[in-house]
């Protein structure tokens, strides 16, 4: 289990990447997480939740209303320019804090 | 399915009602019912899909600090009712409505046979050469046992009323409920407004009995007005009251009009007006009792309510300023 603490600063930078390939929405992002970590990682709702709220703010990302599935309508998000440019600044950001963190994560073999 | 919503329901519960947070709730739903027609699928239980799902709900905290909300304390207080309870509550109201209606139609009716007997009497019709004492002692027992039997009501409808006066102090509604309520509410107004028509003409053409009655120079046609007349006006007050009580529990629920919270400026308010009005009926029995002033001694309501409300007036015109 990871703990929240570490991964808070990168929600939505995953978010971002799952918004990559195209619009999605809460259900399919939280599910996506859940798979690509192999149940590593589940994001709780209301993180899910208060991460998009964050984002649509910061004009990163857009909500839109999807086609009807069952008599729901489905809310759908979509990556905008500026959240693809703040996603490439966070993918910078992690590979410097790679590379430092690194540094001090000594490999036990026993 | 429905622990799910009512999980949610209950959360929100605090929350002020916006569009954006009714919107959120319905997103953060739609997800974990999907997540839990999945877990279904893969050959999970009912319980232990939906203790999977509520486990992986989060802190909704995390929500109301991200959202940047003000959580009203007095709300988050106030004890969460369900569908059931408010409409116990709601029947249990109407049926006190219509018992306090027939109370007070008997008080207003208590006179009827001590008028009419008396009356008829009077005018040599019946009972002839029995003594006045004898001829009123029916109507005076009809008129004590009406308002034996009116009070008895009172004191049963207030006794079974009291199991649900918790309902009245202020509760929360999940919203769901709330808008159900709302739908209820106006769906009532149109019988509820005309009740109130219905009630304000009756009472407008009850005196027409003894009008006519009086310009035909009917003796006994102004007591069988008198008669008509009381019976009118018994019949509006019933309207009134079983109508007005269903539409304050409404209002109760849902804490508008009259039941809005109260602003420290009406308490302010409401200590006058109670002082003002026992005041008024002071100076009206003593005026009365005391100098048998009891036919202009009434003048004293009509002022106090004049000066009652230039004094609210007055009262909310200064507290805006000061503002």
């Amino acid at each position: 289990m990871i703990s929240s603490d570490v991964i808070r600063g990168y929600n939505d930078t995953i978010i971002l990447y799952l918004l990559l390939d195209g619009p999605s929405y809460g259900y399919e992002i939280s599910k996506n997480i859940r798979e690509l970590t192999q149940e590593k990682y589940i994001m709780k709702e209301t993180t899910l939740y208060s991460a998009f709220n964050r984002l649509e703010s910061n004009g990163y990302i857009e909500s839109f209303y999807g086609d009807e599935t069952f008599g729901k309508r489905r809310t759908y998000y979509r990556i905008t320019p500026s959240g693809l440019t703040y996603y490439k600044e966070k993918c910078e950001e992690w590979a410097l804090t790679q590379d430092v963190i690194n540094r001090f994560i000594k490999e036990w073999k026993e | 399915m429905d622990t799910i919503k009512n999980y949610l329901d209950n959360l929100f519960n605090g929350l002020p009602k916006t569009a954006k947070l009714q919107e959120l709730k319905l997103n953060i739903l739609s997800n974990m019912e999907e997540k839990y027609q999945e877990l279904k699928q893969q050959g999970k239980t009912e319980n232990e899909a939906i203790g999977i799902v509520i486990s992986e709900f989060g802190n909704i905290d995390e929500l109301i600090s991200e959202l940047g909300i003000q959580v009203d304390p007095q709300t988050k207080e106030q004890p969460v009712v369900t569908e059931e309870e408010v409409d116990k509550y709601i029947n249990a109201k109407r049926r006190m409505g219509i018992q306090v209606g027939l109370g007070v139609m008997l008080c207003i009716l208590s006179p009827i046979a001590l008028i009419l007997i008396g009356d008829l009497a009077k005018a040599g019709l019946i009972l002839q050469g029995l003594s006045r004492d004898a001829v009123d002692l029916p109507g005076v027992i009809v008129l004590f046992l009406s308002l034996a039997t009116a009070v008895g009501i009172f004191i049963y409808s207030g006794m079974s009323f009291a199991q649900y006066s918790h309902m009245e102090k202020g509760v929360s509604l999940p919203f769901g409920l709330e808008a159900k309520l709302r739908q209820d509410r106006t769906n009532f107004t149109p019988k509820f407004t005309l009740c109130i028509i219905v009630g304000v003409c009756m009472c407008i053409l009850s005196p027409m009995g003894v009008i006519i009655a009086d310009a035909r120079g009917s003796e006994i046609g102004e007591t069988y007005g008198t008669v008509l007349f009381l019976f009118i006006i018994a019949i509006a007050v019933f309207l009134f009251i079983t109508s007005g009580t269903i539409w304050s529990s409404y209002d109760i629920l849902l804490k508008i009009g009259d039941h809005a919270p109260k602003k420290p400026e009406d308490k302010v308010i409401s200590a006058v007006s109670s002082i003002m009005w026992l005041l008024a009926a002071a100076i009206f029995l003593f005026c009365g009792f005391v100098y048998g002033m009891w036919y202009i001694a009434w003048i004293v309501f009509p002022v106090t309510g004049i000066l009652y409300a230039m004094f609210t007036a007055a009262y909310s015109i200064f507290t805006e300023k000061n503002k």
